[in-house]
């Protein structure tokens, strides 16, 4: 594997929409799929400059069409983008399915097929189509939803057997770190609450996030004087034990888009371009780990791929996002990256270093559990988190040192690790 | 009548020997190594030339956790919550399973996971479809 782009590639425009619920949340309630789609992608042409009909080439991405109900997404959005005629497909990789779009759309630019590419994805995780309605949405339950998510799960021998999300991912994972680095269950249980604490804040700043509300806030609104007491509290119960319920993913209705192009023209567009410097993917199926949960190969291996085309090392980055639909699995894959030390992930937690104005930034924008989590759409989140912290466009939560080096990771189930090097240019 | 004649499956064939209480696996004939459960490939190689093994159902539970009610799959629902486990088997591939003979209780788990590793056994249970493959904690 030569593990080359033949031609340097940019994120030329970015865009995202609110996540929260098509039925509730302002900004989203009584929007469509079709408009929740268009309001990113709209975001994302105008930041580049273009219309719709100035790209070569439409990457649509959706992983859940049971709640959707929009397959063949690429001609049913194209009029609601300005995109007909265009080359173009419909991809999922799950939970990474809008990065895997952006590498799939840098590979085609590099490989002098296409100048410019729109990459977009959707996802409604919250609500779903009421009966034959084509604008009137329902919730989902709980079950229906991991039902369906569980669908991108191994069907012969998992789901069918009674795999669960939440002990896979989390309690078994937790349990793996305390044992390797001799991590006391009180100690675990006071990291994550800074973790969650660090990620609240973070979504607090951000009017996009689908949680707006700290962490000391929710204590508060829910009784207690002190948010550690409402940590502890049955008010936030053991999930998966020794992982509490709000280390968990916030599920998420949303849409994110990005144009790619080529560097060349995308210098003196209209907004500050971002170089895709590198990239990385590997899968799995599950088991994800051997018998050390914190490891996962599938990791590793994109993890070193996308390094090695980018040419940096982890004392390179600025700022890093990684997958954090479990809080304690976002740590570990921060620790394989080298991004903080092995073990002391919690630690650096509880000293403030993973916020926004730490020395260690992750998941500026709230991450999984505070900004939410519209699979299929979320990767784009991160990778539009990444580009405002790169442009010096974020807000409250700007890294007070701009950004040079940005490093998203995002597991796709299950499980796709997918890693994105983005660049100053 | 029906003559066409049904093509073999490893699943089929893995619920079939679960419901009898045997663990299908496939060796590799080049690198030795088992699948389990059973493909028509190694996972370990990519060698296509593998063949049926049966595994001791005797293994070692690394980490058990527990989950909520409803269960993610309603296959699940009268039996949620129940405990979830991290398993390393006596032939060595490591495996995820329902976890039997302890409460999905915090103080409970906690307890088995300061012992450390423990011994189990697989057992498997009979649900209203299909047969599943659940460890039980020996002792």
């Amino acid at each position: 594997m030569r593990n080359q782009l033949k031609e340097r590639v940019a994120i030329a425009g970015v865009g995202c929409s609110r996540f929260g619920d098509l039925l509730r949340t302002p900004e989203l309630k009584g929007l469509t799929i079709q408009e929740l789609t268009a309001h990113a992608v709209r975001e994302a042409l105008d930041d580049a400059g273009l219309t719709g009909q100035d790209v070569d080439a439409v990457f649509a991405g959706n992983a859940m069409v049971h709640s959707s109900q929009v397959p063949a997404t690429y001609s049913q959005l194209s009029k609601w983008t300005g995109t007909q005629f265009k080359a173009g497909v419909h991809f999922e990789a799950q939970c990474s399915t809008t990065n895997v779009g952006a590498i799939m759309a840098a590979m085609a630019i590099a490989a002098g097929v296409y100048d410019t590419v729109l990459v977009y994805g959707l996802e409604t995780t919250r609500t779903k189509v009421k009966g034959y309605s084509p604008y009137e949405r329902e919730p989902i339950s709980h079950q229906q939803t991991w039902l369906w998510t569980d669908m991108a799960v191994n069907q012969a021998y998992a789901v069918p057997q009674g795999y669960d999300i939440f002990s896979t991912y989390n309690g078994l994972v937790a349990q793996g770190y305390c044992r390797k680095y001799g991590i006391s269950i009180e100690d675990f249980d006071r990291g994550m609450y800074e973790l969650c604490r660090a990620r609240r804040l973070h979504g607090s700043m951000n009017p996009k996030a689908n949680t707006q509300e700290t962490l000391e806030d929710r204590a508060k609104r829910k009784g207690y004087t002190d948010p550690y007491e409402y940590w502890q509290s049955d008010d936030n119960p053991f999930v998966a034990w020794p992982s509490r319920l709000l280390s968990l993913v916030t599920t998420a209705d949303g849409a994110s888009a990005m144009v790619l192009t080529r560097a060349d023209l995308a210098k003196g567009a209209k907004s500050q371009p971002v170089e895709i410097k590198g990239f990385g993917v590997s899968y799995s199926d599950l088991p994800w780990y051997g018998e050390d949960p914190t490891f996962w190969e599938s990791d590793k291996r994109a993890v070193d791929a996308a390094f090695d085309m980018a040419g940096i090392k982890a004392a390179d980055i600025d700022y890093l996002h990684t997958h954090d639909c479990s809080h304690i699995s976002s740590i570990c894959t921060a620790e394989t990256i080298g991004y903080l030390e092995p073990g002391r992930g919690l630690h650096a937690a509880r000293e403030g270093r993973l916020r926004f104005d730490g020395d260690r930034p992750m998941s500026t924008h709230g991450g999984r559990h505070a900004f939410g989590h519209a699979w299929g759409a979320s990767a784009g989140s991160d990778t539009y988190e990444a580009v405002l912290q790169m442009r010096g466009q974020a807000g409250a939560r700007q890294i007070p040192k701009v950004p040079e080096i940005s490093v998203i990771h995002t597991h796709g189930y299950a499980m796709i690790g997918a890693v994105l090097v983005l660049g100053s240019m | 009548m029906n003559t066409i004649q049904e093509q073999p499956s490893a699943i089929r064939s893995y619920y079939e020997a679960l419901a009898k209480g045997k663990l299908l696996a496939v060796t590799c004939k080049a690198c030795g190594k088992h699948t389990f459960p059973p493909t028509g490939c190694c996972e370990h190689c990519g060698s296509w030339d593998v063949e049926e093994a049966d595994l001791s159902g005797e293994a070692t539970l690394l980490f058990a956790t527990h989950n909520l009610t409803p269960a993610c799959h309603p296959r699940f629902e009268s039996m949620a919550p129940y405990v979830y486990g991290h398993l390393k088997l006596k032939e060595g591939p490591i495996f995820q399973a329902i976890i039997l003979g302890i409460e999905p209780k915090p103080a409970a788990l906690r307890e088995l996971f300061e012992r450390g590793p423990v011994p189990a056994k697989a057992e498997t249970l009979q649900t209203d479809d299909l047969p599943v493959l659940a460890f039980r904690i020996a002792g």
